[in-house]
């Protein structure tokens, strides 16, 4: 497959870009447009307004919680492309449409650009987290 | 949308391309041939085609491009033969394109070319300016029955496994967190003696951007940097520079720095081979003593930091006096790393901005890892403190520039506000050296110096300073608006620092006696000056004595409980059976050298028990009748300025012991 390891590719660029310069070049944000369609502009406004916090355990664990717009706590897993958002749900896991939500795709330009909050939790709290969700959907 | 965010640039972007767009795509209807431009254009054979997502993946042959040439040094490698491209279409510029195999696809500027890591075949993105050709009349019909028949392409589904990689670190660090070793028990700090690594650390990296990029990711903890240490200093802690005051402490001449542990944090400024710097605070320290120690081991040597976690990313307005430091440490002595690039390849030191950003970076509690090579010489990027002269700093222009210097400090006033902690107060020093006592005219002879509350000062310094004059090196001191002042990272040591760039000659040494500005129409508040003069009035009412600590100089003695006879000093806690006799007197005089102003100075005498009798003697006999002083000539005294007005045009001073 084709797309990932472009998409990954683009995403490095973006950080290297970042790094250097303190900035993202325009044809590096439009990049993004051209590989993740609709989720692009969605998912620089969580980047944007800080949306995106890593939570770790001491044993090592991540995973990472990003606050959607609507004021939802939508979890991502780090280990594996997974959202419990609705539209991943639906784009990516039914009709893969695409290749990540706007969510992950937000976590991603977080790391990239060094925007990341960062919440430190002991292991019964990050497993209360994983679970909630399974709670909630169950 | 934020305001000034990335979303709201990319929706600009986004809608200018959009408009690009379509009005490309109806230039090339309307005007029924291709557009005349051809520079850039890259054509293309279809091999291949397949989807993933809704992305459309057509593996092609390039034919041919038209020049100008657009392409980046990596194209060389490319086989001039049948080169081989991925080329990426959105689903909209699929459907309009209907691209089969074969068929010849003009893509038109700007697109995007992307080379992947492990791949050999560039990738081309940003297709949107795309035009199917028809090569003859024969591939117009064919295309026409195309047109009826739909055909089968395949798709690629993604495995949700496949995620991204951000890092450039070896893959051994990617590994799954269950993987991931747990971190050993906190290191006691040695003062970087100590060589163990408990800890699986990583090879050093040389990067702090790396460093603070890799936070959070697996394996982030064994990540070390490799960084050179500019300067060492202390920052009063951000909880506020307390001390703990007891009781009612008498505020008068008590040592500056009194014997509470101060709440300082000892910080390190370094600097990557990229040129990056970062503030490092570390550990809080319980005395300040020992900072010159750490000034002379740690300074320009190199150091490993491992295990930081990012305290603030701060720009340049946000942190003005850790900027100024940034500033004079640029721009860097050697030629620096380029990121992104080998390590034999070429360095750039010409013409490179100062950095706008830093990171301050703290250390996990409990875990210290900072090992200094003490042993090692000192490096090349490392940039020693540039002393200069008095008179050369007084001449710099421009504002918030850090400048070193020695000097002699002649007199140390404290501030007076009484509703300031005393430890908190600004200390006025007044300073002078070679260049400035070698003068003739134009130039003050002394230059206060403003210590402020923010600039810690060691106890070795304090006591320094309460015993007698002294030479003292300031180290990155705070030069604007024609003022010197020791703020934040302003370091006051009483050695000279082994390594700093001196120009001219040896300043430090004073040859003769130390001379004031004599009092003139340019004296102002706040300074130091000589004077002389004839009196011609005395202010009785203030006229009086006191007894005052031989030992500390407390000039408010209580009666001793035990035994009502004698005095007691409640600051040395001790009974005093010498005191000192301080006689105060404000006198009016007439100075030649502003003989428009009236001139109030008040003077004082200490003497000691001693020749107390005859002096009472003398007091009661003559010396202080009013009229027995009309008249007298007052030699060249020390003064403090405390104010000058000019309605009423009057100076009022104090008589002042220089140190």
């Amino acid at each position: 497959s084709t797309l990932p390891a472009v998409a990954e590719e683009l995403l490095r660029e973006i950080k290297k870009a970042f790094q250097e310069s303190s900035h993202v070049p325009d044809d590096l944000l439009l990049g993004l447009k051209f590989i993740f369609g609709p989720s692009a502009v969605p998912a620089l406004d969580l980047v944007d307004q800080r949306s995106v916090t890593r939570v770790r355990s001491p044993s090592g664990r991540i995973l990472y919680q990003v606050l959607g717009s609507s004021g939802k706590l939508y979890t991502c897993y780090s280990s594996c492309h997974f959202c419990t958002c609705p539209a991943f749900g639906f784009s990516v896991l039914q009709k893969s449409e695409s290749l990540l939500c706007k969510h992950i795709l937000a976590v991603y330009l977080s790391q990239a650009l060094g925007a990341c909050q960062e919440l430190a939790v002991s292991e019964e709290q990050l497993t209360n987290i994983l679970l909630a969700e399974e709670e909630d959907e169950g | 949308l934020c305001r000034g965010g990335l979303a709201e640039r990319l929706c600009r972007l986004q809608n200018r391309e959009r408009s690009a767009i379509s009005f490309w795509r109806h230039q090339c209807i309307s005007d029924d041939k291709t557009p005349s431009d051809k520079s850039g254009v890259l054509i293309v054979k279809v091999l291949e085609i397949f989807e993933e997502c809704t992305i459309q993946v057509a593996i092609c042959q390039q034919l041919e491009l038209q020049s100008p040439v657009m392409l980046s040094h990596e194209d060389a490698v490319i086989s001039a033969e049948e080169p081989i491209l991925k080329v990426l279409f959105t689903r909209e510029t699929a459907a309009h394109l209907k691209s089969r195999p074969q068929d010849v696809i003009h893509i038109y500027p700007p697109w995007q070319k992307l080379l992947l890591q492990n791949a050999d075949v560039p990738v081309i993105m940003n297709t949107y300016f795309s035009q199917k050709v028809l090569l003859s009349e024969h591939s117009e019909a064919r295309e026409k029955t195309y047109g009826l028949t739909k055909m089968l392409i395949r798709k690629n589904i993604i495995s949700l496994a496949q995620t991204f990689r951000l890092d450039d670190l070896d893959d051994k660090l990617h590994q799954e967190p269950s993987d991931n070793q747990v971190a050993c028990a906190p290191q006691i700090p040695n003062k970087g003696d100590s060589k163990q690594h408990p800890l699986a650390l990583s090879a050093v990296n040389d990067s702090l951007l790396e460093m603070v990029e890799s936070q959070g990711a697996v394996g982030w903890r064994e990540v070390q940097v490799r960084v050179v240490i500019q300067r060492v200093y202390c920052l009063p802690a951000r909880e506020g520079y307390r001390s703990h005051t007891q009781g009612n402490k008498p505020l008068c001449a008590t040592p500056v720095t009194n014997s509470d542990p101060p709440n300082v944090r000892l910080c390190l400024l370094v600097q990557d081979a990229y040129g990056m710097f970062s503030e490092v605070q570390l550990q809080s320290l319980s005395s300040t003593d020992g900072i010159e120690l750490y000034c002379r081991r740690w300074e320009g040597k190199s150091c490993c930091l491992a295990g930081m976690k990012i305290l603030q990313r701060t720009t340049r307005g946000r942190a003005l006096g850790l900027f100024s430091l940034i500033d004079s440490l640029w721009p860097p002595v050697v030629p620096l790393k380029v990121p992104g690039q080998s390590q034999d390849s070429e360095m750039m030191t010409t013409n490179l901005p100062p950095p706008s950003f830093c990171y301050i970076l703290t250390v996990q509690s409990g875990e210290i890892h900072v090992e200094v090579d003490e042993e090692e010489q000192i490096s090349n990027l490392y940039q020693p403190p540039a002393v200069h002269g008095l008179k050369e700093i007084l001449q710099i222009d421009g504002c918030n520039k850090r400048c070193s210097f020695w000097a002699q400090v002649l007199y140390r006033r404290l501030q007076t506000k009484h509703s300031v902690p005393i430890d908190q107060r600004d200390i006025l020093l007044f300073v002078t050296d070679s260049t400035l006592q070698n003068v003739v005219h134009g130039i003050p002879r002394v230059v206060a110096v403003s210590v402020t509350a923010l600039c810690v000062l060691s106890m070795e310094i304090g006591e320094a300073l309460s015993a007698g004059s002294r030479l003292v090196f300031f180290k990155d001191a705070l030069w604007g608006n024609g003022r010197i002042i020791c703020v934040e990272r302003t370091v006051l040591l009483l050695q000279k620092p082994l390594l700093c760039s001196a120009a001219g000659a040896d300043l430090s040494e004073l040859t003769g006696p130390v001379r004031l500005d004599e009092l003139d129409s340019t004296t102002q508040a706040n300074s130091i000056c000589a004077l002389r003069g004839t009196v011609v009035g005395v202010n009785e009412s203030t006229a009086f004595s006191w007894p005052t600590c031989d030992r500390c100089g407390n000039g408010k003695l209580e009666l001793c409980p035990q035994d009502r006879e004698l005095l007691y000093c409640n600051q040395c806690s001790e009974v005093v059976t010498t005191p000192v006799l301080k006689m105060q007197l404000e006198v009016f005089l007439s100075c030649p050298s502003r003989s428009q102003s009236t001139v109030k100075v008040k003077v004082w005498h200490e003497i000691s028990v001693a020749l107390f009798v005859l002096f009472t003697m003398l007091l009661f006999l003559q010396t202080y009748e009013v009229q027995s002083v009309l008249g007298k000539e007052v030699g060249l005294l020390n003064c403090y300025v405390h104010s000058i007005t000019s309605h009423p045009n009057c100076v009022v001073l104090e008589e002042i012991v220089l140190l």
